[in-house]
């Protein structure tokens, strides 16, 4: 192969490598999650970790243990969902998008209501 | 010891605790300074890249190597130590992610490929004589294969937090 046709096809395949990467740049929304907004109501299992990308807790649903994937930390925290805010064995219902996987029990969380108090992480999702 | 034992250590060591207790903001700007050190990396590692192709042949290789290559150094330490800082956070939610399986032997690609171009007698030369044409090919491979493992890294990378 000559130096010109390796030189170009080199040159292409990075620009369609950079092509590739570029709709990986938009924030990973809430595409991987069914558009029916449920509630769902549960023990928690893991009080709120205000650690990573976004805030979580776990709680038991239906015998099963669901991430409850929050908003980004300070939203959470703004939201007055504290770290370790709610107390293991408490009753919360929540509300929002389940997976769309059925083998995943995770859903992206709009509103955390406990205590007769409502925690509103993505209010303009309401 | 096992990678689920590995990951539920790491999670545990110093660096995951001190990456989840200590402010909300923590995990956003030790990613910002991620991107920063990719950025840094890809940045300059693909103008040598593509130097060593072929493109601008009348630019010296030597004049470009030379601030090359600490820029890429220091992105890539960055990136680095950044990164374990991120995958300590919740090293064990990344247990089966095959991006994150494939990014590290990736990345150890990319260094191999790294180690080899600097031993190599043509790499050696650049900044003392011109090379021969054999050289010159030799390096065009390799500028042209750390194109592709750098961009197979970021790639990957990207997509860790997709899946």
């Amino acid at each position: 192969m000559s130096m010109q046709i390796l030189r170009n096809s080199l040159i292409a395949s990075a620009c369609g490598a950079a092509l590739l990467a570029v709709p990986a740049y938009a924030h990973h929304g809430w595409g991987g999650n069914v558009d029916q907004v449920t509630d769902m109501t549960g023990k928690v299992v893991q009080s709120v970790r205000l650690a990573g990308p976004h805030a979580t807790m776990k709680i038991d649903s239906g015998g099963h243990v669901w991430d409850i994937t929050l908003a980004p930390p300070f939203r959470t925290s703004e939201a007055g969902l504290k770290e370790g805010a709610i107390p293991v064995g408490e009753t919360v219902t929540v509300r929002g998008n389940r997976n769309r996987d059925q083998k995943k029990f995770e859903m992206k969380t709009i509103m955390v209501q406990w205590n007769g108090k409502k925690y509103d992480v993505y209010p303009e999702r309401e | 010891m096992t990678l689920a034992q590995f990951a539920a250590w790491f999670e545990g060591s110093f660096l995951g605790h001190a990456m989840r207790d200590s402010g909300v903001w923590t995990y956003g700007v030790v990613n910002l300074a991620h991107i920063l050190g990719v950025a840094l990396l890809f940045g300059s590692i693909a103008v040598l890249d593509l130097r060593l192709i072929g493109v601008w042949r009348q630019v010296p290789l030597a004049a470009l190597s030379k601030p090359i290559v600490p820029m890429a150094t220091i992105g890539f330490l960055l990136a680095s130590i950044t990164g374990l800082g991120l995958l300590a956070t919740k090293t064990t939610d990344y247990l089966g992610n095959p991006f994150l399986y494939a990014k590290f032997p990736i990345i150890g690609l990319a260094l191999l490929n790294v180690l080899l171009l600097h031993r190599s007698a043509a790499w050696k030369a650049h900044r003392l004589r011109d090379l021969s044409d054999g050289e010159k090919s030799q390096l065009a491979r390799m500028g042209g294969a750390s194109l592709v493992f750098w961009l197979g890294a970021i790639s990957t990378g990207r997509m860790i937090g997709y899946w």
